[in-house]
C-alpha cells in the first residue's frame, strides 16, 4: 500500500468554553483514494478539516504532509500546499462576480490568469460536472447549492492535491451528484485524494473506497469498503438513536382529517433578482394539517416562491392569502405576526443572527410584542428547545457563530416550528442535519401538522425527504408548478422526470 | 484589473484589548516624536502625560465622555457610525439657552428652588429631545435615504454649529456682552455645579485627593446622572426589545428583517436613543460648567463629540469599560494640553512663530490615536486583494 499523501496523528482541540471538539484523532489519507468522515451533528467533522485547512490550530497533535511534519498557518498556506476545502458555509465575497471571485482566489497564491480565460476555465469544469451558474452573476444572487458549485469549481481550478468537501455536495441533484462523483473518481486516480463529509450515509458506502465515523470528538471507526456496512455506520454514529433513522412514510398514527384552506395562492408571478421571471403563474393552496411538498432542483424559482408567500419578495402580479387574509406584499411583519414559521434557504444568513446567543436570537421573534423581554421565560423556551432538540453544546447562553453547522440548523428549525402556529413555509429544512436529527424534524414536522392543524409547505431540494413528509407533491421547474402529485402512487421516475426536463 | 477590499473570514489572532492598548500607545509615542522634532526633549512630556493619569481636572472630561461614550455606545451597537454628537449636543445647547435665557431669563442671584429645579428640568427635558430629533434626522436620511450614517452626521455637525452661529450674533446674542459674539451668562440660579471652596495643604498627596474630592463635589449632580445613565443604557441593551433589535442591527440586520421587524424604524430609533444621551450630557455641560455659548460655535465643545468616538471604540463596545475608556481618553488628552504649557514647549513654538499650542496639541493626540486606532482596527478586518 501507498504511503499517506496526508496524516493527521494525535490531533486534540479544545475550544473556550470547554468544548472538546476532537480528542486524540488520528486518520490516513492516500493518494487516489475517496475518503468520508462521518459523524452526527457537532461530531468534530468541521473542526477537523478546518485544521487541515489551517484556520483552527490544533492544541496537540500534528499534520504530516508526503511523509514530512507540517505547519498550516493559514488557508492561503494550505492552498499553496496543494490542500483545498469547500466549506459547509459559502466563502464567496458577495459583491464579485463568480468569475472576478476564482480569479481572486487564483491571484493569491500567485497564478494569473486572465479573466477570458478563467471564464473558458469555469465553464469547462462546469460542464463536465453538469452545472448550470452564469459566470458573471453576482455572487450574492445566488442560492447556497450554487455558492458551493463555484467553490467546489474553484477548489479544481486551484489544483488542488488534497480536495475537501464540507458537506458541499449533499444538495446537488441526484444526477448531477452522480456526474460529479464520477469527475471526482477520476481526478483521484490521478494521485490525489479527495475527503468528502456528508450525512448522506447510503451514498458514502457508494463511493468511499474509506469512511473515518467520529463521535463526540473521538474516532470510533475506521473502516475500509468491504468492512463497511450501513446499519454498522449508523450504529457507530448515533449509538441507540440510530434505530429511530427512517425515510419511511410517516402513516398511521397521524392520519386524521385536514382542514380549512390555510395557504391560498392564486396565480402568483414573481420576480428573480435580475427582474427575470422566476415564478410563473403558480397557484396551490394548503389546508390546515395538511404538508404540501415542493421538489425540484436548485434555482427553480422555489425560493422566490417561498419568499414572495412570507412577504420577503414583492409579488408582482397574483395574490397571497393566509387565513383568509389577502397578504399580498403587505410584508413579512402581518405574515408573521399571523403565527406563519420561516425556514428560508441560506438560514446562517437569513435566520440567525450569529453574535448573540441562543436565547436571543429565539427571544428576537417570541417577543416581538413585549417592550421589555421577559429573559427568563426566554430562557426557559430556549432551554426547552435545546433539549427536546439535542442542540449540542446544551448552553442557552453559547453564540450561535461558536455551533455546528448542524446545530445552527437545529436552533432554527426548532424555533420557527415551535413559532408557528397557523403555517410553516420551509426550504430545505433538514438542511446540513444527520440522518437521526432529519428524521426527527421530519416527524416533528409531521406531529405538528396533525396536532396543532399546522399548515405546512415546504420546497426540498432532497427529493426523499418530499416523498416521505408530503400528503401531496409538486415538482417545480423553472418557474412552473407541476402537480399535485400523489406521493405514493406517482412513480418516482416520473416525477424526476418533471425535475430535470 | 481590480483592487477590491474584503472582510476578513477569520479575524487577525490579536484582540479588541491589543488593538486598544496599542492604540493608545502608539498615538502617545507619535505625539512625543512630534514634540521632540520641534525640539522638546521627550522625558518632560511623556511625564506629563503620564502623570495626568493622577490629576483632579480630569473629572470633569471623564464625567461627559462617559456621558457621551454612552450615547455612541448604543449607535455603534447598532452598527451605526454616530459621529453627530456635536450636533446633536449642539442643537441641545440652543433649546437650553433658549429656556434659560430669553423664555425664563432672570436677573435675580436665587429663585424659589422650585422654580429653580422646574426651569432645569424643563431645560433638560428639551435638550434630550433636541438632541434625539437631530439624531433622529441623521436616522432617517440614513434608513430612507440610504446615505451612509458617517457623511451624514457629519454635515450635521455642521450645519447645528451654523444655525448656532446665526442665533449666536442674532436673537441669542447677549445683552451684557461688550460686543463679543456670545449670549449672556446662564443665571446664577439656573447653574448645577455645586461651588467648593478648597485649602491646599502643599503636600502634593494630600491636595491631589482633596482635589478630586472636590472636583466630585463640584458634578455631583453630573455623577448622578452618570450613573443613571449606566444603568440605563445596560438596561437598554440587555432587558429590552429594542435593545435586542439594536444588537441584531448590528450583527445581521437580515434577520430583523426575515423576523418582520422594520429595520428602517429601528435604525431612527437608534439614532434618537444615541442623540437623546448626547442631548442630556449637553445640558448637562451647559448647566454645569460651560454657562454660555459663543460664536465660533465648534468651540464650545471642546471636541468632545468627537473624543467620545474613541472612547466608545477604545471600550471595546462594553458597557462597563465605558467609563475606564473614558478616564484614560480624558487624561491622555489632558495631558497633551498640558503638554503645551511646558516651557520647552512655550519657547519652541515662539521660536518656530506658531500659536495656539493647546489646541494644536490636542488635536494632534487625538489624531495620532484614532489614526493609529483606525489603522490597527483596519488590518485587524479586511486585506486588499487584487483581481485581475
Ligand atoms: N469557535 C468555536 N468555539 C467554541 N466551540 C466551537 C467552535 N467551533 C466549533 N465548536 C464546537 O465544537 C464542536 C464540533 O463542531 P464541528 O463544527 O466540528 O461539528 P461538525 O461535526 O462539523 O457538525 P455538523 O454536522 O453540525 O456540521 C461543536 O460542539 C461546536 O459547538
Ligand atoms: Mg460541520
Amino acid at each position: 500500500m501507498s504511503s499517506p499523501l496526508l496524516s493527521v496523528a494525535n490531533i486534540t482541540k479544545t475550544f473556550p468554553g470547554g468544548v472538546v471538539a476532537l480528542d486524540e484523532v488520528s486518520m490516513d489519507f492516500h493518494p487516489g483514494e475517496f475518503t468520508v468522515i462521518l459523524g452526527e451533528n457537532g461530531a468534530g467533522k468541521s473542526t477537523l478539516v478546518k485544521i487541515m485547512y489551517g484556520i483552527y490550530t490544533p492544541d496537540k497533535g500534528s499534520i504530516i504532509l508526503k511523509g514530512r511534519e507540517v505547519e498550516i498557518k493559514s488557508s492561503l498556506d494550505a492552498i499553496k500546499k496543494g490542500i483545498v476545502m469547500v466549506s459547509q458555509i459559502p466563502q464567496l465575497v458577495d459583491r464579485l462576480t463568480v468569475v472576478e471571485n476564482i480569479s481572486l482566489s487564483l491571484t493569491r497564491i500567485g497564478m494569473f490568469e486572465t479573466m477570458t480565460r478563467v471564464r473558458r476555465f469555469f465553464k469547462e469544469v462546469s460542464e463536465k460536472i453538469g452545472i448550470k451558474v452564469n459566470p458573471d452573476a453576482k455572487v450574492w444572487s445566488l442560492t447556497y447549492t450554487q455558492k458551493q458549485l463555484i467553490e467546489i469549481t474553484r477548489a479544481i481550478l486551484l489544483d488542488a492535491m488534497v480536495l475537501i468537501l464540507d458537506e458541499a455536495l449533499t444538495y446537488l441533484p441526484m444526477e448531477e451528484r452522480r456526474k460529479f462523483y464520477v469527475y471526482l473518481n477520476e481526478f483521484k486516480e490521478k494521485g490525489r485524494s479527495v475527503i468528502l463529509i456528508t450525512h448522506k450515509i447510503p451514498e458514502a458506502l457508494e463511493i468511499a473506497d474509506k469512511i473515518y465515523v467520529l463521535r463526540r470528538g473521538k474516532l470510533v471507526g475506521a473502516l475500509d469498503k468491504a468492512s463497511a456496512n450501513i446499519d454498522k455506520i449508523r450504529d457507530l454514529m448515533f449509538g441507540e438513536a440510530a434505530k429511530t433513522i427512517t425515510y419511511e412514510r410517516f402513516t398511521k398514527p397521524y392520519e386524521t382529517p385536514i382542514g380549512d384552506i390555510v395557504l391560498n395562492i392564486r396565480n402568483l408571478v414573481v420576480e428573480g433578482d435580475y427582474g427575470e421571471i422566476a415564478v410563473n403563474n403558480v397557484s396551490l393552496s394548503v389546508r390546515a394539517g395538511e404538508i404540501i411538498g415542493i421538489a425540484g432542483v436548485v434555482g427553480n424559482g422555489q425560493r422566490e416562491l417561498l419568499e414572495a408567500i412570507v412577504g420577503l419578495r414583492r409579488v408582482r402580479e397574483g395574490r397571497v392569502i393566509i387565513d383568509n387574509h389577502d397578504v399580498t406584499n403587505k410584508g413579512v411583519k402581518l405574515t408573521r405576526e399571523s403565527g406563519v414559521g420561516f425556514i428560508p434557504d441560506q438560514p446562517l444568513r437569513y435566520a440567525v443572527s450569529a453574535d448573540n446567543n441562543i436565547v436571543e436570537n429565539v427571544a428576537a421573534l417570541f417577543s416581538r410584542k413585549n417592550f421589555v423581554v421577559n429573559w427568563k421565560s426566554m430562557r426557559e423556551l430556549s432551554e426547552k428547545l435545546i433539549n427536546e432538540y439535542g442542540i449540542y453544546p446544551p448552553r442557552p447562553e453559547m453564540h450561535v457563530k461558536l455551533l455546528s453547522g448542524g446545530n445552527i440548523m437545529k436552533t432554527v428549525v426548532s424555533r420557527e416550528l415551535e413559532y408557528a402556529s397557523k403555517a410553516l413555509v420551509a426550504y430545505n429544512p433538514t438542511r446540513g442535519l444527520d440522518e437521526a436529527t432529519s428524521t426527527f424534524v421530519r416527524r416533528k414536522m409531521k406531529e405538528k401538522a396533525v396536532n396543532s392543524k399546522l399548515a405546512v409547505l415546504f420546497a426540498s431540494e432532497d427529493l426523499d425527504e418530499v416523498l416521505q413528509l408530503s400528503d401531496s407533491l409538486y415538482v417545480m421547474n423553472r418557474g412552473v408548478l407541476y402537480g399535485p402529485f400523489d406521493p405514493v402512487s406517482t412513480p418516482r421516475s416520473k416525477i424526476e422526470e418533471l425535475m430535470v426536463v | 484589473m481590480r483592487i477590491v477590499l474584503v472582510r476578513r473570514k477569520k479575524p487577525l489572532k490579536y484582540g479588541g484589548l491589543v488593538v486598544a492598548l496599542l492604540s493608545l500607545l502608539s498615538g502617545i509615542f507619535v505625539f512625543t516624536i512630534f514634540a521632540w522634532l520641534i525640539g522638546v526633549n521627550p522625558y518632560p512630556v511623556v511625564e506629563t502625560i503620564v502623570t495626568t493619569f493622577i490629576f483632579p481636572g480630569v473629572v470633569k472630561d471623564f464625567i461627559i465622555l462617559t456621558l457621551l461614550g454612552y450615547a455612541l455606545l448604543i449607535a455603534f451597537k447598532g452598527a451605526l457610525w454616530n459621529i453627530g454628537a456635536e450636533g446633536q449636543m449642539h442643537m441641545a445647547f440652543l433649546v437650553s439657552i433658549y429656556i434659560t435665557l430669553i423664555v425664563f431669563f432672570t436677573t435675580e442671584k436665587s429663585l424659589p428652588l422650585y422654580i429653580s429645579i422646574g426651569v432645569i428640568l424643563l431645560s433638560i427635558v428639551a435638550a434630550v429631545a433636541a438632541g434625539a430629533l437631530w439624531g433622529g434626522l441623521a436616522g432617517v436620511i440614513k434608513a430612507y435615504a440610504g446615505v451612509d450614517e458617517v457623511p451624514v452626521t457629519l454635515i450635521l455637525n455642521y450645519i447645528a454649529y451654523f444655525i448656532g452661529d446665526i442665533l449666536v450674533y442674532g436673537p441669542f446674542r447677549g445683552k451684557y456682552v461688550y460686543g463679543y459674539a456670545r449670549t449672556d451668562l446662564i443665571p446664577d440660579p439656573y447653574k448645577l455645579s455645586i461651588p467648593v471652596q478648597r485649602q491646599l495643604s502643599g503636600n502634593a498627596l494630600i491636595d491631589t485627593v482633596t482635589g478630586y474630592m472636590a472636583e466630585f463635589a463640584t458634578y455631583a449632580v453630573w455623577l448622578v446622572a452618570l450613573i443613571l445613565v449606566l444603568i440605563f443604557t445596560y438596561w437598554l441593551l440587555n432587558k429590552s426589545n429594542i435593545g435586542l433589535r439594536i444588537k441584531i442591527l448590528g450583527s445581521n440586520p437580515d434577520y430583523l428583517v426575515s423576523l418582520g421587524y422594520d429595520v428602517r424604524k429601528t435604525m431612527v430609533l437608534t439614532f434618537m436613543l444615541s442623540g437623546a444621551i448626547a442631548g442630556l450630557t449637553a445640558a448637562l455641560y451647559y448647566h454645569g460648567s460651560l454657562y454660555r455659548i459663543e460664536y465660533p460655535l465648534e468651540y464650545n465643545t471642546a471636541s468632545y463629540g468627537y473624543l467620545a468616538i474613541l472612547v466608545a471604540w477604545l471600550s471595546m463596545l462594553d458597557v462597563y469599560l465605558v467609563p475606564l475608556s473614558a478616564y484614560i481618553v480624558s487624561a491622555v488628552i489632558l495631558g497633551s494640553q498640558r503638554v503645551s504649557s511646558l516651557p520647552s514647549v512655550r519657547e519652541a513654538f515662539t521660536r518656530l512663530q506658531l500659536g495656539g499650542a493647546e489646541m494644536a496639541f490636542k488635536l494632534l493626540m487625538f489624531g495620532s490615536i484614532l489614526l493609529a486606532y483606525s489603522i490597527l482596527r483596519f488590518i485587524q478586518d479586511y486585506e486588499l486583494k487584487v483581481v485581475s
